[in-house]
């Protein structure tokens, strides 16, 4: 009887119930389910069976539980029946078919009761965001769990479905890691040493040794399984390139690949002069000559630095494998690489009688080490040597790869004439923008200003507005910033990017018209600030009353009194603020969100942030303190744009009115990214006290967070972590339906909500005797 | 006036000058609660009734010798204006509280030091004090000579004295990338006297040059691989 006529399906289920009834009750399932547990064990078999999922979610089911109760807990095995029942459900049969093996994967690996519960409950809540990828993501469970924690697991997951913002079709390719972003986070929440670890230190270890500051990227990410590709790092036109991470080394010893790159290249920087033209030379002449130049810059930078060879020997691995046979020793590739270590360890013999010819002929010419020509010289010549040898021929350049590891890939040494540059133009154009990030993130000198200014001179000489528009668009990548997931309850590194865009001009009438119309006001706020102090508590001595005995006066005082006359009766003094030494940002949100109207008025958002702006602006220069304006709005977490209306030393004046005044909302509020910014602008500042005042209408968003909860966590946590750096963040709210979300960012006492423009007077002084507090 | 980085021998300078003219030093660390009357003098109270005492500044006023007013710019404004008439052609310091004008002695010398790079806008010298000074800008000495004061002051060898202000050079080269200020040579004696006293190398530089600059873990982490590099 064919068993898969689908007419005979009573018959199949019998065959199958016996099946299952066999495989439940055997001596190994009642010794991993010992007294009670047996019944329960039945009884979720049947729960199951009778179900209806399936044979295959039934009898997978019952494969893996016992052994799973073997490794952790009968009990968790026995739960594990209702989360198949649930992703049955919700998902499908051929999830619910491979949680358990997946199960006991992870059980396998995980072999403690609380991670394996809090990986179920991991998958659990996968499944209910993101059906679609439960297969894949249990498909690749092993691989997962073998380099990752579960908490790693969770924040990697998370990751997954922030960056594809809802999207099930990028989720899918996340987490089947097909995209660079799921290999470049799997990296990063694995730990191992990768780029973004190593940066900082590398930036400051190349800048001590080397009194450099060449940009640092990480290799562009090609391909899914680099795993088993060997990256080399690189450098061109000014700009260091290091893979994302070095396979096969790990903790200390990639750490210190990662320094032995750096100052290999630090030392090419330093000694290598122009490049060398490709014209008329063979593969192996090149790989030749690279390795003769790579030895001579080490040489002269061990010179000065002796302890590099330290760094440098440990990654010369030229020893012949014993596996290999003396005819694949002599292959050029092996050659190569003992060359690379003769050249740089006088320690080393080297039978090969080529080898040795080079190192004779190297360590002669020492005293011409200076001059770059030696390198070329004396490669052209070995390389000569190495094609006599009839081992040139079998070199193939496109399958050399330069080693040891730490070595880059040469190619910043050559010059390929004419025809590499024009297929280089487009990667030319990412590094030129790549420079100008780093220039401003690195140097902070005033490049950004300088960059500005230019623009604003054409701008007087020609008011067309179409031109206006055009540079209004391009917008310049100025920072990173980390972004908080209280969900795994840490930053995500690099995960926003801020966008520098020149704002749009408008009508200076606007903020004049302000000014104007509200004079009561801007009086009674000028009047507020002035009398605000806010400085370093001074000394004021001779005073009526006050926490301390003037010394001096009580001298004075008491020396009267003995030649009979008055004493002064002011002998105390006090620690009083006296003046106001006080930086401000005013940050405004201009997401589409401010086009609404203000509660229980006809203006809108905007408008009544505008004013408001306009007048604390127009008051803090009357008096002369430093302030500085910006306004933000944002497309996703790369593109969160940030429009910087004033500067710190620049003046309010009609300029700053036509940005104001030409401000439109459009886009989201992704406010924390915004907040960071601004922070890290106003930390330059050096004054006493540094005060961020944020004008919004509440509620952060954007598209590509689908959790609410999300952004408005990460706001909370950039407001916390400003003022952990004596930043005060203050947030003036329009009352609009999203106000009540200002409390819960910036804390009940550092938020004001006000309807109209009258009520700032009444509201600003909490603000200041917040700052004095 | 004395400018300069902290650590390159400000003081030690000025106590070599004091040595080399036989003129007493009296040197003044100056503070933010100092006042006039805690370098000119006061009035103080005994059984027998008021009694004056000359402050610092009046001391080497009256007696003549070089007084030293250390870190000048953390005193208040206020208070340094009172060298005003000591730094000008009339050369007298006034005694208020004891109605009296002291002609400065003919071996009177002022000088002050100052640290151009912490200070902020608001904690810096008045234009009309800094006016009445001549200036001396100081900075590191040049390795050569940096060598010879290191092996003089540590009593290490030159060798040692060699790799240590190659060192110095690294954290010097990250002023302003993450540090305030690299490694002074005050510091590479502190250094070079622990190596004397039986400490490696590496672990002298740690505890004397890496771990008092900075707190920033990723910095010390690449200036010890700079140390290594060096050594």
């Amino acid at each position: 009887m064919p068993v898969t006529d689908p007419t005979n399906r009573a018959d199949l289920g019998t065959i199958q119930s016996k099946l299952v009834n066999t495989s439940i009750d055997t001596p190994e399932t009642r010794s991993v389910f010992p007294g009670k547990w047996f019944n329960h064990w039945v009884q979720c078999c049947n729960r199951l069976s009778s179900a209806g999922y399936g044979f295959n979610v039934l009898s997978a089911y019952i494969h893996f539980a016992p052994k799973i109760a073997q490794i952790i807990d009968p009990q968790v095995a026995l739960d594990l029946a209702n989360s198949v029942s649930k992703i049955a459900v919700k998902t499908g049969r051929i999830e619910a078919e491979s949680l358990p093996y997946a199960s006991y994967v992870a059980a396998n690996l995980l072999k403690d009761q609380n991670s394996f519960k809090a990986w179920i409950r991991i998958i659990e809540r996968f499944i209910s965001i993101a059906p679609e990828s439960t297969f894949t993501l249990l498909d690749k469970m092993e691989s997962l769990l073998s380099s990752l924690s579960v908490s790693r697991l969770e924040s990697w997951i998370l990751a997954g479905i922030r960056s594809s913002g809802g999207n099930p079709d990028q989720r899918l390719k996340f987490f089947s890691l097909e995209t660079p972003e799921s290999n470049r986070w799997l990296l990063f929440e694995s730990g191992t040493v990768n780029f973004t670890s190593m940066a900082p230190r590398l930036r400051t270890l190349i800048r001590a040794i080397w009194n450099i500051g060449p940009p640092l990227r990480e290799l562009p990410f090609s391909g899914t399984n680099t795993k088993n590709i060997k990256l080399r790092s690189s450098f061109g036109r000014g700009i260091i390139r290091l893979p994302t991470s070095f396979s096969g080394f790990e903790h200390e010893q990639a750490e210190d690949l990662y320094r032995a790159c750096i100052t290999h290249i630090g030392a090419h920087f330093q000694f290598s002069g122009p490049s060398f033209p490709v014209k008329g030379l063979k593969p192996v002449q090149i790989a030749v000559i690279s390795i003769l130049e790579d030895a001579r810059v080490e040489n002269l930078a061990m010179r000065k630095f002796p302890g590099l060879r330290n760094l440098w020997l440990p990654f010369h691995v030229a020893h012949i494998p014993n596996s290999m046979s003396s005819n694949q020793a002599l292959m050029a590739p092996n050659l190569l690489n003992k060359l690379a270590l003769a050249l740089i360890d006088p320690e080393f013999n080297e039978i090969n009688a080529w080898v040795k010819k080079a190192k004779t002929k190297f360590f002669n010419s020492e005293k011409e080490w200076e001059k770059q020509e030696i390198s070329r010289e004396l490669g052209g010549i070995l390389g000569n040597d190495l094609g006599q040898m009839r081992l040139g021929g079998q070199f193939d350049m496109k399958s050399y790869i330069v080693e040891p590891p730490y070595r880059d890939d040469n190619w910043g040494l050559w010059d390929f004439g004419e025809e590499e540059k024009q297929t280089d133009i487009l990667e030319d154009e990412q590094m030129f923008d790549s420079i100008r990030i780093e220039q401003q993130l690195d140097d902070n000198s005033d490049q950004p200003d300088q960059e500005r200014k230019e623009t604003d001179q054409d701008e007087e000489l020609s008011e067309k507005p179409v031109q206006l528009e055009i540079q209004q668009s391009e917008g310049i990548p100025i920072a990173r910033y980390p972004e908080f997931d209280y969900l795994t309850g840490r930053e995500r590194p690099d995960w926003t990017t801020i966008i520098d865009y020149r704002p749009p001009i408008g009508s200076i009438k606007k903020v004049e018209r302000a000014i104007e119309q509200y004079a009561e006001v801007l009086k009674r706020i000028t009047s507020l600030i002035r009398a605000a102090r806010v400085s370093r508590p001074n000394r004021s001595n001779r005073l009526q009353e006050g926490e301390y005995l003037d010394i001096d006066a009580c001298i004075d005082a008491k020396i009267n009194q003995r030649m009979h006359l008055t004493p002064d009766p002011r002998v105390y003094g006090k620690w009083i603020r006296k003046d106001r030494d006080l930086s401000v940002l005013v940050l405004l949100d201009i997401s589409e969100s401010t086009r609404d109207k203000v509660f229980n008025s006809k203006e809108s958002v905007l408008d009544l942030e505008v004013h408001a702006t306009a007048l604390l602006a127009q008051a803090m220069s009357q008096l002369g303190d430093p302030y500085a304006i910006a306004a933000f709005c944002s497309n996703k977490r790369d593109d969160v744009r940030y429009f910087r209306i004033k500067d710190f030393n620049e003046p309010f004046d009609q300029k700053t009115f036509s940005y104001l005044g030409g401000l439109e909302g459009g886009f989201s509020t992704r406010i924390g990214a915004a907040i960071r910014h601004a922070g890290s602008q106003l930390k330059e500042q050096q004054t006493y006290r540094k005060l961020l005042l944020v004008v919004t209408d509440g509620e952060p968003s954007d598209i590509d967070a689908t959790d609410p909860r999300y952004l408005l966590e990460d706001a909370r946590r950039s407001v916390k972590s400003l003022s952990n750096e004596g930043i005060n963040v203050f947030c003036v709210g329009l009352e609009t339906k999203g106000s009540s979300y200002l409390g819960k960012i910036f804390g009940r006492r550092n938020s004001i909500v006000i309807d109209r423009i009258e009520s700032l007077p009444q509201k600003l002084p909490l603000l200041y005797l917040r700052m004095t507090a | 006036m004395l400018k300069g980085p902290t650590g390159c021998g400000k003081t030690r300078f000025i106590e070599h000058m004091a040595y080399t003219l036989n003129k007493p030093l009296i040197t003044v660390s100056c503070h933010e609660d100092m006042t006039a009357t805690d370098l000119v003098g006061r009035y103080l109270l005994d059984a027998d009734g008021t009694l004056w005492h000359d402050g610092p500044l009046t001391l080497a006023v009256r007696h003549g010798g070089i007084c030293y007013l250390d870190e000048i710019v953390e005193a208040r404004q206020d208070t340094t204006v009172i060298i005003h008439s000591l730094t000008d052609d009339r050369r007298v310091l006034t005694l208020e509280k004891k109605n009296e004008v002291v002609k400065a002695h003919p071996d009177f010398q002022i000088v002050i030091s100052y640290n151009p790079g912490y200070q902020s806008v608001l904690k810096d010298l008045k234009e009309s004090t800094k006016q009445r000074f001549a200036a001396l800008d100081f900075s590191y000495p040049d390795s050569k000579t940096e060598v010879e004061i290191v092996t003089h002051e540590a009593k290490v060898n030159e060798a040692t004295a060699s790799i240590l202000i190659a060192i110095a050079e690294r954290s010097r080269n990250l002023k302003g990338h993450g540090l305030a200020e690299g490694a002074s040579t005050r510091m590479l004696i502190h250094a070079g006297k622990l190596i004397v006293r039986g400490i490696s190398l590496p672990e002298a530089c740690n505890i004397a040059l890496i771990v008092p600059i900075t707190d920033d873990l990723e910095l010390r982490d690449s200036l010890k691989t700079a140390i290594a590099a060096c050594v």
